[in-house]
This record gives structure tokens, sequence and C-alpha cells, in this order.
């Protein structure tokens, strides 16, 4: 019966053993030939810049470049100044002050305790080390006190390392490419996607590949907002223009994309704008305005008025405002 | 605009990305709807034997359309559209 039972232990310690090797490793094919699992998570911010370098595609795609170089995604993390600001609020306001958050000081913050932000503003944290999230918001901060404190020279040097990072050719024509990666596959280290297959005359990059979201809403979509973000431990929410387009205009008949609106009708291409660009402006309300006097009276008071009425419709596919 | 729902509970505006989760209300133009505002001026108006009367019998009406991604008029506000008419009133009647 001892033996019986010694027999049965072992077979069972066995199938956990085998169980186990099954479940580890990531799920789907692929995964292995993208950029980040190639390189490596990235330990700096270089490291990470230098993941996701597209200098090269300048040679060839320069007015795509200039474009591109004038639009709110080559500096996702400092804007104007005004989003680096508030990278640095998320931080004091939030993880600081939250008690759970495990956050005293900058350097405490980790890639999880950041994807809040960059999972939009800087997708491609996710490729790096928390080494890479401490050194960000240290970098934050110094750039926040240097301009406090009028030191240029800082400020200047922070600036460089926070532009250095942001939503480039990489991100969108290969990082972000695919969407559905089991149906289409994980996108490929040295492949560019975009509108079709073929050779790609780049030695980094030397073959094509046709991405079928390219021209797709969906594209946009993984970053421009469907409302809180329920994947993360502690939710946050920015843009929710991508929900307002699924649900007031998609849902209620609207067929264009954002492609459609913000790159192609308004020729604006890569530089993709919205409420500042006049194109945009012009496209996106019809305005109309009248007014005319009258009296009104109240029993025996009498008050002059003008009534003025203003009748707005939004031409856009979203709520607006929104983003 | 959509309204953040501050961490997703309550009747109070979340401020920085960091604190909204949901929407209260969503007060801004949903697409292809047509949208109608009214507004009215009073005319100044003073007191005469017999009642009262317009001080003026001619306004000058501007309407602006403002676009505030910052929701105030202090940072980077953005005209979109304006309107502009004078309105009258009438100076005999009853």
């Amino acid at each position: 019966m001892r033996r019986l039972q010694s027999g049965k232990l072992t077979a069972l310690l066995i199938l956990a053993l085998f169980a186990g090797t099954a479940q580890a490793g990531p799920a789907g094919i692929g995964q292995r030939d993208t950029i980040a699992a190639k390189a490596g998570k990235a330990r700096t911010i270089a490291e990470l810049a230098a993941m996701y370098d597209s200098s090269s595609c300048v040679d060839c795609h320069q007015d795509a470049h200039d474009q591109w170089a004038a639009s709110p995604h080559a500096r996702p993390l400092f804007g104007t100044g005004r989003t680096a600001a508030t990278f640095r609020t998320a931080i004091t306001n939030g993880l600081m002050a939250w008690p759970y958050s495990g956050v005293k000081v900058p350097k405490d913050v980790k890639v999880e305790h950041l994807m809040g932000c960059a999972k939009c503003h800087l997708p491609q944290l996710a490729d790096a080390t928390d080494a890479v999230a401490s050194e960000l918001a240290v970098s934050l901060f110094a750039w926040a006190d240097a301009v406090g404190s009028g030191d240029d020279a800082v400020r200047e040097r922070e600036e460089k390392k926070l532009l250095s990072l942001n939503i480039n050719c990489l991100v969108c024509h290969n990082r972000n490419a695919i969407v559905h990666k089991w149906t289409d596959g994980y996108p490929q280290k040295g492949v560019v996607y975009g509108s079709h297959d073929g050779p790609h005359d780049s030695a980094g990059f030397p073959k094509l590949a046709r991405s079928p979201i390219m021209s797709e809403s969906i594209l946009c979509g993984q970053c421009h907002g469907l409302g809180p973000n329920l994947e993360l431990d502690n939710p946050t929410q920015c843009g929710t223009g991508y929900g307002s387009y699924l649900w007031a205009y998609r849902a209620e008949g609207g067929r264009e994309t954002c492609q459609d609106c913000h790159m192609r009708k308004s020729k604006l291409g890569h530089k993709i704008l919205s409420y500042s660009d006049p194109a945009m402006i012009k496209a996106a309300l019809d305005f109309e305005a009248d007014a005319e006097g009258m009296y009104w009276r109240d029993g025996t008071k009498v008050s002059a008025r003008a009534v003025v009425r203003v009748a707005m419709t939004n031409r856009s596919g979203h709520s607006i405002p929104d983003g | 605009m959509p309204i953040p729902q501050q961490f997703g509970r309550g009747d109070r505006m979340g401020r920085g990305p960091y604190e909204k989760s949901g929407i209260i209300e969503d007060n801004g133009l949903p697409p292809n709807k047509r949208v109608e505002e009214r507004f009215e001026v009073p005319f100044p108006m003073k007191e005469v034997d017999g009642g009262r009367q317009p001080s003026v019998y001619e306004l000058d009406v501007q309407v602006k359309l403002w676009y505030l991604p910052f929701g105030t008029m202090d940072t980077s506000p953005h005209l979109w559209r304006e309107f502009s008419t004078t309105v009258a009133v009438s100076k005999q009647g009853k």
C-alpha cells in the first residue's frame, strides 16, 4: 500500500512538472522576432531611443518626416512643456500621494507606474526596464526644477533627453502596426509595415509588409482613448476620442476613419493636427448665427432684448472637444 | 467635452489624467447632431414718465466660438468662428 502511494505521489509530481513547463513562455508565435525581443529590454533612455531609432527613414521619406516633426507625435513626453509638467504632476499628486503605489520619491517610479501615461504617450516604454522609468521620472523632475530655478543648461539637457523619445515611424509602422497579433502575426524586426508587401531599400529594414490596419481607425485607437484603462492596477484616463468615435459616430452611421480626416482630406499627411489647424477647424463644424430685437412685456414692466440664436453641427468623427 | 469622473465615483470632476476614470456627462458637440443655443441680451433701460424705455435702440452683437484646449482663456485659446450684427428695436409703440 505504501509503495502504491509512493508511486502515485511520484506520478503526480511528474505531471505537475510537465504542466508547469507547458504554461511557461509567452503565448503566440513570433513574439521572439519583434524589435523588443531581439534587443532585450532597454536599460536606459538612450537605449530605448536607439531601439526605435527612425533616423534612417529620413533619407528617403523627408516629407513625411518633416510633417511628423511638426506634429504632437514628435514630442509626446514634452509637448510645449505642459505635457512634461503634467507627467510630473501625475507623479507628485498621484503616485507619491497614493498610499499603496510604492512611490515615495521619483526614483521609485517603475514602468508599471508610468504606463498609465506611457500607454499612449510612449507605448514603447513597455519594452524597457524599470531603470528607464526611474530615469524618466528623475529627468522630469530635474527639468521642472531647472525651469523653476532658471538653470538653462540643465533645462536644455533634460529637454533633449525627453524629446529623444517619441511616437516615430517605427512605433506606427512597426511596433503598433499590428493589433491582432495571433491573427496577423507579431511585427517583426527589419520590417516596415505599410500599405503593401515587397522589398524595401533600407539596410536596417529590407522588407515591406502590409498592415491590415494602417488605414483603419483602430491603429490610432490604440492610443487615442476608450475611457479608463481598466487593465492597469490604478486606471488612468486621458483622451476618449476613439471611444467617442466608436459609440457616438460609427454607431450612428459615420463611416470615415481618423486617417480620412486628419491625414488625407485635410492634406496634413503625417502632421496630423486637430483643433489648432485652420483646415481642420473649417471642416469640423457647421456654424450659423442670427439675432433680432424684441420687447418683452411682463405685466407693466417692459424690457428690450436681443435674442441671439446659434446652431452648430459637429462634422467630425467624434465629440468636440475630445482627443 | 466629456467631463471626467474622479476615480470613477461620485459627483466630482477628475483633474489630471491620473485621477480620471469614466465620465459624469459629455457636454460637447456630438458628431453629426445639430445643437442650438439661444441667448438673450438685455438692452440697457431707463425710467421715464409712464414707464421704461431703452437707453439705446441698437446693440452691436458679437458671437465668438472659442476652442479652449485647457479649459480657460488664459492658455492657448483658439477662435473657431465669429459672427457680428447690429440688432435694433423699435422706437415707437406701446
